[in-house]
């Protein structure tokens, strides 16, 4: 596998202040994926998740979000998409308020942020072609449509030759792609994983970062929640690190541990 | 286009789940069978007591010289017969006149009319009653003595008591059954749902993350209801038309059919079956599905 190109591209974005905005003040944010704005999160009855959490994120990013277990990246993650709500405070994702957004509304949300997971939420039932064909018809795509983006977005990712193959047939890395695949064949505008390398080794890490560097340089926003230090160190790109549910870092070009 | 990816969705789960398939479709089978059981037997049994109810009559006997020492007058036959007419609970009336109440003994009883002189049987008026229940009411509102011309008032107390409770008490035992039949096929149907849906949890959740709506997750799952519904209800009338036309004469053979006691039609009974397995299928998983969808 070759080396990952890890020289940040430099961007008019980087020269943009992304350290936080300040709680409570509304800022046109005309070129923000994603505003979060003092945002709390407690989970009944006192567990508090994220304490007064604010950051913004320009179009185009690459982030990486960083921290131990239970500081609150799971929590972040579900807010976005709006699986949970926050318990103050104010997230804006891609323009729309997501605490003013209607629960019929959600699905729309959703086919605009696409997901990556740590396990791959593949249907298991489902050849690699039917997963990311779902995603498709979901959104009421016809037969057409899909028969032709689905081979193009699965050569997109490397698995030209794998569009029949169940998920047991292929191997993590494999699912991965598929995952991969399923969630940018909408082109979101907005990319987020959940630790998509934690259950892969090494080598095949490299090769799914090397693929989401490959969508980020396409236009797309990419979070992305992990614990793959040397990942992190190697790519450069601007850290969030949570702790205990707080704000603790926010550089553009982090690595995984302040220094 | 929207209607064949529905029926694909809902087809190829049916096919990759076929054990749930089969357990949804068996758990309806037996309640639908079950419940179509009861409703004949318990229609036939309602029919029955219905029909042992129409029996009761009230008999209003006049007065005869035998027994108050002077025959009631027709004057007094008749405002009782138009007393009687007018009542609302009143469905037919006849006038049983003594010649005739000696034809009907004759024919019933000839050993006890045959060594008779004179006619001892009095007039009466043969009340039937619109309802069993309104024998003791038309009988207790019938004035007797001299004035009226009535000699006495008879409606087979005890007999009528004893039909009208054990009616009573058959009405009251075929709505339990119905509805404890009812009640716990729907729980089995809705646990049997519940647990398809349960090992489904994941794909639910996925299919929500890459942004289904609900309908769009739940239109699959209630047509697979649906045809579970409709295929264990269907199951369930073929076994009972096979039990109607099998077992039932082989059991019933010499119970002779004239009576007027029936149980409710056949086609409105599979009727039923199929609406409440249609129903409790698609209702049972769009309900239970709820729960699921809030991801």
């Amino acid at each position: 596998m070759q080396d990952l190109d890890v020289t940040p591209t430099e961007t008019p974005l980087d020269t943009l202040t992304t350290n936080g905005v300040e709680p409570g003040v509304s800022v046109p944010h005309a070129g923000a994926m994603i505003v979060f704005e003092g945002v709390t999160k407690v989970y009944e009855p006192d567990v508090t998740a994220l304490q007064s959490v604010s950051f913004l994120i320009e179009k185009g990013e690459f982030v990486f979000i960083v921290g131990a277990s239970g500081s609150g990246k799971s929590t972040l993650i579900r807010l976005l998409l709006k699986e949970l709500e926050p318990t103050d405070g104010k997230i804006i994702v891609g323009g729309r308020d997501l605490t003013r957004l209607k629960r019929g509304k959600v699905p729309m949300l959703r086919r605009n942020i696409g997901c990556v997971f740590q396990d791959f939420k593949l249907l298991s039932d489902r050849t690699a072609f039917e997963n990311v064909a779902y995603a498709l018809r979901v959104q009421g795509e016809g037969r057409n449509a899909i028969r032709r983006k689905v081979p193009e977005v699965l050569a997109l990712v490397g698995l030209a030759d794998k569009m029949s193959s169940y998920p047991d047939q292929l191997s993590g890395g494999e699912q991965q792609r598929v995952s991969i695949a399923r969630a940018v064949v909408n082109h979101p505008p907005l990319l987020v994983c959940d630790e998509p390398t934690g259950n892969l080794d090494p080598d095949t890490s490299v090769g799914i970062m090397q693929l989401l560097y490959r969508i980020n340089r396409s236009g797309t926003t990419i979070l992305m929640v992990t614990h793959d230090r040397e990942m992190v160190d190697k790519m450069r790109r601007r850290v969030i690190a949570l702790e205990l549910g707080r704000l603790a870092r926010d550089e553009r070009r982090g690595g995984y541990e302040s220094e | 286009m929207r209607l064949k990816v529905l029926s694909a969705e809902a087809w190829r789960s049916l096919a990759a789940n076929a054990s749930t398939t089969l357990a949804a479709t068996m758990t309806v089978l037996i309640g639908m069978f079950l419940l179509g059981l009861s409703i004949g037997l318990g229609t036939w049994v309602l029919s029955w007591s219905n029909h042992v109810k129409k029996e009761l009559v009230v008999h209003v006997y006049f007065c005869t010289e035998l027994k108050c020492g002077k025959d009631a007058t027709k004057v007094q036959e008749e405002r009782v017969g138009n007393y009687l007419g007018n009542l609302p609970e009143v469905r037919t009336l006849n006038f049983v006149s003594k010649a005739e109440a000696l034809r009907i003994m004759q024919r019933k009883n000839p050993e006890l009319t045959n060594g008779l002189t004179s006619n001892p049987l009095p007039d009466s008026w043969e009340v039937i009653p619109k309802r069993g229940e309104d024998v003791e009411r038309i009988a207790a509102s019938v004035p007797t003595g001299p004035a009226s011309g009535v000699e006495k008032v008879n409606y087979g107390k005890k007999t009528a008591k004893r039909i009208l409770r054990v009616a009573r008490v058959i009405e009251i035992m075929f709505l339990l059954a119905v509805v404890v039949l009812l009640a716990a096929s729907a729980l089995l149907i809705a646990n049997t749902i519940r647990l398809s849906i349960f090992s489904r949890r994941r794909e639910i959740e996925v299919m929500k993350l890459v942004g289904a709506t609900n309908w769009f997750v739940r239109g699959p799952f209630m047509l697979e209801g649906l045809i579970c519904g409709l295929a264990g209800s269907l199951l369930a009338v073929v076994l009972l038309v096979l039990g109607k036309e099998i077992a039932l004469p082989a059991i019933l053979g010499h119970i002779d059919d004239s009576s007027d006691a029936h149980a409710l039609g056949f086609i409105w009974n599979a009727l039923i079956l199929l609406g409440f397995g249609l129903l409790l299928g698609a209702m049972g998983s769009g309900v239970t599905i709820r729960r699921f969808l809030r991801v």
